[in-house]
């Protein structure tokens, strides 16, 4: 009984993550229509300034998301205005070309200034210990701050001016503009929150689990995933995939090994795809 | 009919009423390649409603979306409340004061109509409770509205999601409220009642132009009107004298 708490235990910890990965990835295509080819470098470039700050100049990675949130939002909403608004509305292989062209100069930018050798914050805070079951320290801070940055962005969506003027785009641009919402603008910004969504995440991962550049395709396929097992548009079925991706990868790794567990997750993603193309709580609007 | 005039700002040309608060001269504007107004001129005189009317393709909705700000004129010029407006886009133009209610409403799906009706007030930089206060005024005059606020927008019937649209349009406090269409559509008592709605908001000061594809529709409306055929003016004056003339007769009102 205890093996199988923890086997779920260690599964929400990790889906946690994995929904902060996606939610940001899926904000995009869903309101831009932009495939993002970027965020698997997005979430790695996170990690990697949380782990020289924390490495060189002690800085704590919980304190540091912060900053690294910060500085990939501005990434975020200058790749989007300075490069991507350009094509923004072009048929979405355009935007996708666009993207991997982006996501080629900053793989190999990250290669020559951090160099691929996987790199992981050691934190030692201690395991919260129930009966058998260990939860550490780091991995429940971690998911925990990933849920809260969800649930930050869901209410943002939901509730805020700009969430309000993120959705409105999404449903109709031209009406959109007509209330005087400056499209590129929310462009920009939306891109900018996905972007800092994706760099907070890597620097929670970095906690967790060794950075290196060679994670970044893999960590984009987990996005994609999670979309389609969630569901496309909207910030619970982001969450809901990730928690699913999460348990399947930590089942599938305990019962067959962790080579098995990326293995699984796509199947699934394959069966849903043609049982249940919209996902589990798929939406046609972002909310 | 609570308090009208609270939510409509003073005309800002009051004083002078001689001078019109929408200038158009030579305008030309288009899609790509594709011009479709070719030298429209157009005066449009503050707190009267004017109808645009014109068959199908005269290009009608595109002067509508060069004045609000969504077509780029390629040639002429737009004077609003005096200030030279050419070439100011879709955020301008309604900062200015001129709001746009777009031909099938275009009403945010997925919102409720409450969330529809602040994004027009989007721009606005007053206070919650002034906000509060001018939805108030849009749930007076169209009830049917207060009474759903929390339901999708896109599920009303479709001369509610018009009053909804013109509500959205309002809330922008505008001088110069564009309609596209209004009757597009819908059941002849809903045209009505909007019709009833469209006088209200204009008696209170609120200049209206009106685009209608129905010109009986559009004539009984308004006191002046503009025939617009392929991308130009081909005849304007009130709406009296062009309900006489023959060629309009024959035309637009099948006599």
């Amino acid at each position: 009984m205890e093996t199988y708490i923890q086997i779920i235990a260690n599964g929400l910890m990790l889906g946690a993550l994995y929904a902060c990965i996606a939610v940001g990835f899926s904000l995009v295509w869903g309101v831009l229509n932009v495939i993002n080819m970027l965020h698997g470098s997005f979430i790695v470039l996170g990690g990697y300034l949380a782990f020289f700050a924390w490495a060189q100049l002690g800085v704590s990675p919980f304190v540091m998301l912060f900053v690294v949130a910060a500085a990939l939002f501005l990434l975020g909403f200058l790749i989007q205005y300075g490069a991507i608004n350009r094509v923004v509305s072009k048929p979405v292989l355009l935007t996708l070309t666009l993207t991997f062209g982006l996501d080629l100069i900053l793989y190999n930018f990250m290669n020559v200034v951090f160099e691929a050798t996987p790199r992981r914050i050691t934190l030692d805070l201690g395991s919260l210990g129930i009966g058998e079951v260990m939860l550490p320290y780091d991995r429940l801070l971690a998911m925990l701050l990933a849920l809260a940055m969800t649930g930050i962005l869901y209410w943002v969506l939901r509730s805020s001016r700009i969430g309000r003027a993120i959705v409105a785009v999404r449903m109709d641009r031209d009406a959109a503009a007509l209330m005087g919402i400056r499209v590129n603008k929310v462009y920009a910004i939306t891109f900018g929150i996905s972007a800092m969504m994706a760099g907070a995440c890597g620097a929670l991962m970095a906690v967790v689990y060794p950075i290196t550049t060679n994670t970044t395709g893999l960590l984009l396929g987990k996005a994609f995933t999670i979309c389609v097992i969630g569901g496309l548009g909207s910030v619970p079925g982001a969450l809901v995939g990730g928690l699913a991706l999460g348990l399947i990868e930590s089942f599938a790794g305990t019962w067959l090994g962790a080579q098995y567990a990326i293995l699984i997750g796509s199947l699934l993603m394959l069966t849903l795809l043609m049982v249940r193309p919209t996902g589990l709580i798929g939406k046609r609007g972002y909310e | 009919m609570s308090d009208l005039s609270a939510i409509v700002s003073p005309p800002a040309a009051a004083a002078q009423p001689k001078r019109p608060l929408l200038q158009i001269q030579g305008l030309e504007a288009g899609y790509g390649d594709v011009q479709v107004l070719w030298g429209v001129d157009l005066e449009i005189p503050n707190g009267e409603i004017t109808c645009i009317v014109g068959s199908n393709g005269a290009g009608k909705s595109t002067l509508l979306r060069t004045i609000s700000g969504m077509v780029r004129a390629s040639a002429g010029s737009i004077h609003f409340a005096g200030q030279d407006m050419t070439g100011a886009g879709p955020d301008r133009m309604l900062g200015a004061g001129i709001a746009h209610v777009p031909e099938g409403r275009r009403l945010f799906r997925g919102m409720s109509i409450r969330d529809n009706l602040l994004l027009g007030a989007y721009m606005r930089h007053d206070s919650r409770a002034d906000i509060e206060r001018d939805l108030e005024f849009v749930y007076g005059m169209f009830p049917i509205l207060k009474q759903r606020e929390k339901q999708d927008a896109t599920t009303l019937s479709g001369g509610e999601q018009q009053m909804c649209a013109i509500g959205r349009g309002i809330m922008s406090r505008p001088q110069l409220l564009l309609v596209d269409e209004l009757s597009l559509g819908l059941a002849p008592r809903a045209v009505e009642l909007l019709g009833e709605a469209l006088l209200e908001i204009n008696r209170s000061g609120l200049t209206i132009v009106l685009v209608e594809q129905d010109v009986l529709t559009a004539f009984d409306l308004a006191s002046r009107a503009y025939v617009i055929e392929t991308g130009k003016v081909s005849l304007s004056g009130s709406t009296a004298e062009l309900a006489a003339d023959p060629r309009v007769r024959r035309a637009y009102m099948g006599m």
